[in-house]
């Protein structure tokens, strides 16, 4: 089926370039793990029985998460694009939904994958439990179809290597770093923690690090269901600029 | 189980229905204006024009990605409503170089057949890399591939799935002649078995040995469209010339306004159309002219091609 014909051929373009796509991802949260985690250990969370390398292994895993399946789809689509690739797709019997989907996954198998990768990798330097598996899947699942869909959106979007650059590294990173990966947004002043509460992924790292630590900053039925809407937005807007060749049919 | 090659619509004489086709660009340059052919199953068609025709960009709508005015039909299933079995009776081979630099030459082949539901075919693809001489390269990265080797795998990509309907958008191009040739043989075959092909190249003694019908197009306009024997047959304007011998280069009035060359006590006559030969032979056997060398001049596809252009 060529649904999952290109679901295989996208696993295995991540793979086969695996120390740039999993072992970079994994060397970047170790980094973070022995610079905040080690030398910061002595901060207060805020959450009684919980050291601040508990409550940050959840947000390095889940950044890498979030920022894998958004490069994924992205970087595969627009190198498509511009190496001229994608026409072999294009003009394949696959319709745009399909297309769309069989890139949606690859992209969260490539999220989960990382996650995993950097979850075994940061076990040695840290501690952590699972107090709630299905959040951890529930928000890494879901994290991945919206920073996936975003990938797919940018990559339709973009015809050039910089637009997809400067969403990156103007959107997509502050809205991640800025999301309570390194510090816990109940600690925040009135106006930032407003502010902060702007940020989308910051319900995705608290859904997330609830998984493993039990407590979380927000409601986590209302955190569930807002990243089940947003997933689903962000992905019919893919659906639709895809089927409508937005930046691919002329 | 069906034959692949049988047609599934009401119509069952066309391949390809090509009806009033425009296309404009973003920048309002509008690259077909109302097209309108048909090809015939089992047909070999050849699309003649230069660069900008608008050729590709016809090849472009007819595979379903660019958008167009008009109605595109693949063994009778529009490309826009039923795109799903039009674009699975189809093979086509884009005229820019493109290929997936993570795969090797096998690998893409496996790839492009898992994109038409196609499983289990190595014994095809393991014939369609022989014919396209690329089974020694079988396992090697695409990028290692030279420019030649790559259209191949192109053309190879096309065939994956045994499409009723093949397009070949320029496949020769920076191919070796050799390797053109068993390229040809293969098509031929594949043309031969039932396949319908449509083929633009700028090689035209290509077309006029593969084709039996031949669309011109310029500018976006159709300015041409026959079988090729009707096409050269129409074209009887082109020079017959008769080498005759005279009396230190004396001709009667009569043919004086048909030589085109003179040398020593020979001229050079030209005639161009089937009248005049009757005419000329007459006159030579009247005056008692000794004909030397009579050159009917076939003509090319190339003159046909230039003539129609209007250039």
């Amino acid at each position: 089926m060529p649904f999952f014909a290109l679901i295989k051929k996208e696993v295995y373009r991540f793979s086969s370039i695996w120390v740039q796509t999993i072992l970079g991802p994994l060397s970047t949260a170790l980094l973070y793990q022995l610079i905040f985690g080690s030398q910061f250990a002595v901060i207060n969370t805020g959450l009684e029985h919980v050291t601040y390398s508990m409550f940050l292994i959840p947000g390095l895993v889940m950044m890498q998460v979030l920022l894998n399946a958004f490069g994924n789809s992205s970087s595969s689509l627009i190198q498509s694009k511009y190496t001229g690739n994608i026409i072999f797709v294009l003009m394949a019997p696959v319709t745009a939904l399909n297309m769309y989907a069989a890139y949606l996954v690859a992209s969260v198998i490539r999220g989960l994958m990382v996650g995993a990768a950097v979850l075994l990798g940061i076990v040695w330097f840290g501690s952590f439990h699972f107090e709630h598996v299905w959040a951890i899947l529930y928000f890494a699942i879901f994290g991945s179809l919206i920073t996936g869909g975003l990938g797919m959106i940018i990559g339709i979007w973009s015809e050039k290597f910089d637009q997809l650059a400067g969403f990156q590294s103007f959107i997509m990173v502050p809205l991640i770093y800025l999301s309570g990966i390194f510090y816990n947004i109940q600690n925040l002043g009135p106006f930032w923690r407003s502010l902060a509460m702007l940020d989308p992924f910051l319900y995705i790292v608290d859904g997330f690090r609830f998984g493993f630590i039990g407590h979380a900053s927000f409601s986590i039925l209302n955190g569930a269901i807002f990243v089940f809407v947003f997933a689903l937005i962000i992905n019919l807007i893919g659906v639709q600029m895809l089927k409508r060749g937005i930046n691919i049919k002329h | 189980m069906t034959h692949p090659l049988l047609y599934p619509g009401k119509n069952k004489l066309y391949a390809l229905e090509i009806n009033k086709v425009s296309k404009i660009y973003k920048n309002k340059f509008q690259a077909l204006h109302e097209v309108d052919f048909q090809v015939k199953q089992g047909d070999f068609i050849g699309l003649l024009g230069v660069n900008g025709a608008g050729k590709t960009t016809l090849i472009s709508s007819i595979a379903g990605i660019n958008r167009f005015d008009g109605e595109i039909k693949v063994m009778g299933h529009d490309v826009l409503s039923d795109v799903v079995a039009a674009k699975s009776k189809l093979g086509v081979v884009p005229q820019e170089i493109a290929f997936d630099p993570f795969l090797t030459v096998y690998q893409t082949l496996q790839f492009q057949s898992g994109l038409y539901g196609v499983k289990n075919n190595k014994r095809w693809l393991d014939e369609i890399l022989a014919g396209m001489h690329l089974d020694d390269k079988a396992h090697a990265n695409t990028r290692s591939l030279s420019g030649g080797m790559k259209r191949r795998l192109m053309v190879a990509q096309a065939l994956v799935h045994k499409p009723p309907v093949i397009i070949l958008d320029e496949p020769t191009a920076g191919v070796d002649v050799e390797i053109r040739k068993n390229l040809w043989e293969f098509i031929s075959k594949l043309h031969h078995e039932g396949h319908t092909i449509l083929l633009t190249t700028h090689y035209l003694e290509e077309v006029e040995k593969l084709c039996n019908q031949i669309v011109m197009i310029d500018k976006g306009r159709i300015i041409a469209k026959s079988s090729k024997k009707d096409l050269i047959a129409q074209s009887s304007d082109l020079p017959v010339t008769f080498e005759i011998e005279t009396n230190e280069g004396q001709i009667a009035e009569s043919l004086a306004q048909l030589v085109i060359g003179k040398e020593a006590n020979k001229s050079i006559l030209s005639v161009r159309n089937n009248d005049d030969i009757l005419m000329i032979l007459t006159e030579l056997n009247k005056a008692g002219i000794k004909v030397e060398n009579m050159n009917i001049n076939k003509p090319k596809l190339e003159d046909i091609f230039l003539k129609y252009l209007g250039r």
